[in-house]
């Protein structure tokens, strides 16, 4: 299979899931890195940083939803929606999961996040930590099931 | 003398009879010849097998993760097999079976039944 070839990354049945996930888990560990930044930053460079996290999450939560709606796929597909046990169940809630709470980070943010970047709960920064604990932890065991580290 | 010949042929049969019971009765216990397939470290051991018609072939997952094995023609297809689960297959039909997991697809291997 060719890495360059359109063909086996498009129509490959479970190739999707494998392929978009990197967007979400990139553009919400980016958004949560920005805030961080925000946090220690003064205005109006506080300001833009924010914005730019508010940009990366929201995206990230757009990302969310072909996300788990091809990891499903794949289940479906690959493995004839028969019942998961052990692993495979667990990256299923934890991706879930994950899913879920960035798509929460991101309404959270969308509804208090007006023009100025200050209106945010305080509790807000330690729930983006905690979903990007979540995120990296799916993360790992995706790559760990996918066979990332397959023998060349 | 005709009767003695019947009572020699009678008594020759009973001990071929008996000698080759213990022979039949082991290859019955036996059943179907076995051939072993160890699935580790991602990929299919032997990757290529040549077995002859109404072998029992037995995939072992000996990885940590799951895998599946699944031929490219559909004519089997085992569950989600997690550490140390098995497939049985009996290969009844002669032809190449290619088959993959359909977990990780770059995993493959070949049945060859003659």
């Amino acid at each position: 299979m060719h890495p360059f070839d359109p063909k086996s990354a498009l129509l490959a049945k479970h190739a999707q899931h494998v392929v978009l996930i990197h967007f979400p888990i990139a553009l919400f560990l980016t958004g949560v890195a920005f805030d961080l930044a925000a946090r220690w930053s003064k205005t109006p460079r506080r300001n833009i940083l924010a914005a730019a996290a508010h940009l990366n999450i929201l995206v990230a939560a757009a990302f969310v939803v072909p996300t788990l709606a091809t990891g499903i796929v794949a289940w479906q597909w690959q493995l004839d929606g028969q019942k998961l046990k052990g692993l495979l169940l667990l990256h299923l809630t934890l991706g879930v999961a994950s899913g879920l709470l960035i798509c929460l980070v991101a309404w959270i943010g969308f509804r208090r996040r007006p023009a100025s970047g200050s209106a945010l709960p305080s509790w807000y920064l330690p729930l983006e930590l905690v979903t990007s604990a979540l995120v990296g932890l799916t993360g790992h065991l995706g790559g760990f099931l996918s066979g990332v580290n397959l023998p060349s | 003398m005709r009767n003695k010949i019947w009572v020699l042929s009678l008594a020759a049969s009973l001990v071929l009879a008996m000698t080759a019971l213990p022979t039949l009765e082991k290859s019955l216990a036996a059943g179907p010849p076995t051939v072993d397939i160890k699935i580790d470290n991602f990929s299919f051991t032997p990757a290529t097998l040549t077995v002859k018609a109404g072998t029992q072939i037995t995939w072992t997952n000996a990885d940590d993760i799951p895998h599946t094995v699944v031929s490219d023609d559909r004519s089997f297809k085992s569950k989600v097999l997690d550490t140390d689960e098995k497939f049985t297959f009996t290969a009844t039909q002669p032809g190449t079976y290619s088959y993959f997991c359909s977990i990780h697809p770059k995993m493959t291997g070949k049945l060859i039944v003659q």
